[in-house]
């Protein structure tokens, strides 16, 4: 059953009435379809779901039709419309309305003035699909992130909606909680039939699971239709080829090698011997999309005989250290576990240093420690050879060490940057002009928060542009973070924080190698077929010498 | 979990409003005396806890007002002595033995209602009275915890920047300030995200139902019932002066008539409530746990 149409959609703000936000957007949602909306920040993503919710429509001209279920929203009463589109935003912490979990909860229904004893049976019985009742009677502000965010999914699936809207969902939170989050709508997407339409700014996760795919840039449908064919008419479209799947970007970049120089041995073909021809493939059927696939498209397309490219290192940088920890145990509270244990660490002048590890490692008191603003009690931290202690009031801060810290809200003295609010900025726009702000001391040392968080491919590319122009102009770079392949692409050396420790240090590619779990898309699709592979760049070097080299042959 | 503070909150509410209300009107020693001894109890069974420097405290408190009310009250007939050409009477002396442990009893009283009654179950009852209230107030307990941290994630980002000096007292000031109406503005464009996540969810669009994860039972309109019944009995013999006893020109008997018996019972049955309901779950328990033990399986 057709559950949302979407007929030549146009949508002009009130502010910027001249720029079509949407700009004729048709597409149609069968029951149960689980739709992923992608496409660069301002392309019109949030624009287009904001439609599909009447209470969330922003001032503007708007022309065209919106369906769902056969009805425009206009014509809902205001319950119906309520109920009917659960919305899901980005960030986690602002969404929550009440002090109490239970609360949160019962919110919506309190709203629909449903009865209490309604309330309760929904209440309990959407608590436990999700799993909350553990923490039920809990206070919502001691929630992790990745919780507040399934409460703010719960709250909404509480209502029984028709029709589920995610923008960004998982945007602020860490690769685990994201990955449970959209666990979590896969799992109701598929037992509750329930049509989901979801934007997302990391894709890797996300595309291999959904049905349908419409790709939006500058208000208008560059591609709409079933994933894996609309993935593949991509192929061509660099721009929006860079925000897909490592799976898919090696694709691309080696498919035309694969297909017209060697029929694809897919295990069938094998067993037959007889080699397949391109036509008869269906032509995007062998698209790989996750790193399962990717992984069985480079298998068997292409061979190891050359497994790793003769790139020699360069050497190690040399030189006096920037930062130094050496025995570092920090703790806040008296009674309270070490939240550093023994932390020893090393990072040299000029260098880009990433400092990976999970959710409660320490990252973040590391980082906080080596800005001055918390004191160990046990060891010590050099800034530039000179211990933290020794420096004298501000002198730590000018000209010495900067901090961009997680929530970049926090750096905003100013209503106005160039003549916009801050706020009114976007996510990465945010994140660059944070930067800029904590530039201004000019530091040698600049420390980094989780830089890419909730912020898209391509401004996490422009943030690593920028972070390399300093490290090469002699700034030292420490960057923590979750974005495994932000730091694979970025970093000179990495070190894995856990359980309060530095547990592994090497050289980028050194240390992702080595690492099983922890490491970049492209890594886990060669391991063991390929040495050395980290970027997506890196598995199509090796592909393409392999192929030049049976071609020889 | 224990028994007493299972029962709804209002519920709970009115036995401890009904047992302070009757408590200060009656001011007949058997009722005084029954209030301490069941303060104590309840405070022994439900309160333990710190207990202890309480007792202290209630004692001291004691001591001064029994001690303070033959000086400044000179009415009674038995004189005892003289003080400071004042005489010091007998009436005097026991009116205030009997004041200092009528503030004792209700002192632990509430001391055992604010264990019981949790900020959560003072919520709701605010929140029965008015949902818009609970609302707001739940918002609120919401806002507070949100603010403060970021206001503290503010403030160290700042430091670090440079920007916050702690040698200069006006520059700190100043920094203040500006973290103020930082915050400020934080508060107002955050705002905007949790007014269309209400908005989203339905608010304001009609009348709203307020849910609670407090139930009404049976047992809490039993106890309800049982305490309107006590408390109505009690109210009309103290108002019939059944238990009246007058400390002043010189001290009434002790009433003792049926209607004073059945007035001392059921108070006594009304202030050991919560002591009993322990008691008896305790019971129940026990004999629970020599079942359990005593069963085959083992």
């Amino acid at each position: 059953m057709e559950i949302l149409r979407v007929e030549d959609l146009r949508f002009a703000y009130q502010i910027s009435p001249d720029k079509q936000a949407l700009d004729g957007v048709s597409f149609a949602l069968e029951r149960g379809d689980l739709l992923c909306v992608c496409g660069a920040t301002g392309g019109g993503k949030s624009t287009l779901l904001k439609m599909l919710k009447r209470e969330l429509t922003p001032l503007g001209k708007k022309s065209g039709r919106v369906l769902i279920g056969g009805k425009s929203p206009e014509e809902m009463s205001e319950h119906e419309s309520a109920a009917t589109v659960g919305y899901v935003m980005q960030r986690p912490e602002q969404q929550i309305v009440t002090d109490k979990v239970w609360h949160e909860l019962a919110f919506g229904l309190e709203n629909l003035a449903v009865p209490q004893k309604e309330i309760r049976r929904r209440v309990s019985e959407i608590a436990g699909y999700f799993g909350i009742e553990s923490w039920f009677e809990m206070s919502t502000d001691e929630l992790s992130g990745g919780q507040k965010q399934l409460l703010n999914l719960a709250a909404v699936m509480v209502m029984q909606p028709e029709i589920l809207v995610l923008d960004e969902p998982t945007a602020q939170l860490d690769p685990i909680a994201a990955s449970n989050f959209i666990a979590t709508v896969v799992k109701l997407n598929r037992e509750l039939a329930l049509t989901v339409v979801i934007v997302e700014h990391r894709l890797e996760d996300i595309i291999p699971v959904s049905d349908k795919l419409l790709v939006l840039e500058d208000g208008k449908v560059v591609s709409f239709g079933d994933t894996r064919d609309c993935v593949g008419r991509l192929i061509g479209n660099e721009r929006l080829l860079r925000s897909m799947p490592a799976a898919v970007r090696i694709y691309a970049a080696t498919h035309d090698i694969s297909k017209n120089t060697f029929p694809v041995k897919d295990t069938d073909e094998v067993k037959q011997g007889a080699p397949r021809t391109d036509t008869d493939m269906g032509k995007n059927s062998r698209l790989p999309l996750d790193v399962c696939e990717g992984r069985s498209y480079i298998e068997n397309n292409f061979g190891n005989a050359i497994r790793s490219e003769s790139v020699t290192d360069a050497e190690a940088p040399e030189g006096e250290y920037a930062l130094e920890f050496k025995e570092v145990y920090l703790r806040y509270t008296k009674d309270g576990s070490d939240v550093l244990r023994g932390m020893d660490l090393r990072v040299r002048k000029g260098e880009i240093f990433c400092i990976l590890g999970g959710n409660g490692a320490g990252k973040s008191t590391a980082v906080s420690a080596a800005a001055g603003l918390i004191r160990p009690y046990s060891g010590q931290i050099k800034v530039f050879g000179k211990k933290i202690k020794d420096y004298r009031g501000q002198e730590l801060y000018r000209n010495c060490v900067a901090m961009l810290p997680q929530d970049v809200q926090t750096v905003f003295t100013e209503d106005s940057i160039d003549g916009r609010h801050p706020y009114d900025l976007s996510g990465g726009e945010q994140q660059l002009a944070a930067l800029k702000i904590v530039l201004e001391t000019e530091p040698r040392l600049l420390i980094l928060d989780e830089p890419t968080k909730g912020i898209d491919v391509y401004a996490a590319e422009q943030m690593g542009k920028k972070l390399r122009e300093l490290a090469d102009s002699g700034v030292t770079v420490v960057i923590v973070t979750h974005d495994v392949e932000f730091a694979a692409r970025l970093a000179d050396r990495c070190a894995l924080l856990f359980n309060g420790e530095i547990t592994s240090c090497d050289r980028a590619k050194a240390f992702f190698s080595g690492n099983y779990f922890y490491t970049t898309a492209a890594n886990r699709m060669t391991r063991g077929f390929y040495d050395g592979v980290v970027t997506s760049e890196d598995a199509v070097r090796l592909c393409r010498l392999n192929a030049d080299k049976q071609t020889v042959r | 979990m224990k028994a007493f503070d299972s029962y709804n909150p209002i519920v709970l509410f009115v036995y401890f409003l009904t047992v302070t209300v009757i408590s200060m009107f009656a001011f007949n020693p058997v009722m005084i005396a029954i209030a301490l001894v069941s303060g104590f109890l309840s405070t022994l069974t439900l309160a333990r806890e710190g207990c202890g420097r309480f007792f202290i405290y209630a004692a001291f408190i004691f001591i001064v007002t029994s001690a303070a009310n033959p000086v400044f009250s000179h009415n009674g007939v038995t004189v005892l002595f003289v003080m400071n050409d004042n005489p010091v009477t007998l009436e005097a002396v026991l009116y205030g033995v009997a004041m200092g442990t009528l503030i004792c009893a209700i002192l632990m009283l509430m001391r055992i209602f604010t264990k019981i009654m949790t900020g959560d179950k003072m919520l709701y009852i605010m929140g029965s009275a008015s949902p818009k209230l609970a609302l707001l107030i739940s918002m609120t307990f919401r806002f507070i915890p949100l603010f403060h941290r970021q206001a503290v994630k503010t403030e160290r980002t700042q430091r670090a920047l440079g920007r916050y000096t702690e040698e200069n007292a006006i520059d700190t000031i100043r920094m203040k300030l500006k973290i103020f109406s930082m915050m400020t503005t934080w508060g107002l464009e955050n705002g905007i995200v949790t007014a269309d996540s209400m908005s989203a969810r339905g608010y304001g669009t009609g009348r709203r139902t307020s849910f609670s994860v407090y139930r009404f039972r049976r047992t809490d309109a039993v106890l309800l019932a049982v305490l309107a019944v006590f408390a109505g009995t009690i109210a009309y013999l103290i108002a019939t002066d059944a238990v009246k006893f007058s400390y002043y020109p010189k001290m009434s008997g002790i009433a003792h008539t049926p209607a004073a018996i059945v007035c001392y019972v059921l108070y006594g049955l009304m202030c050991m409530l919560p002591v009993m309901n322990e008691l008896e779950e305790k019971i129940k328990w026990r004999y629970l746990e020599s079942r359990i033990l005593g069963s085959p399986i083992r």
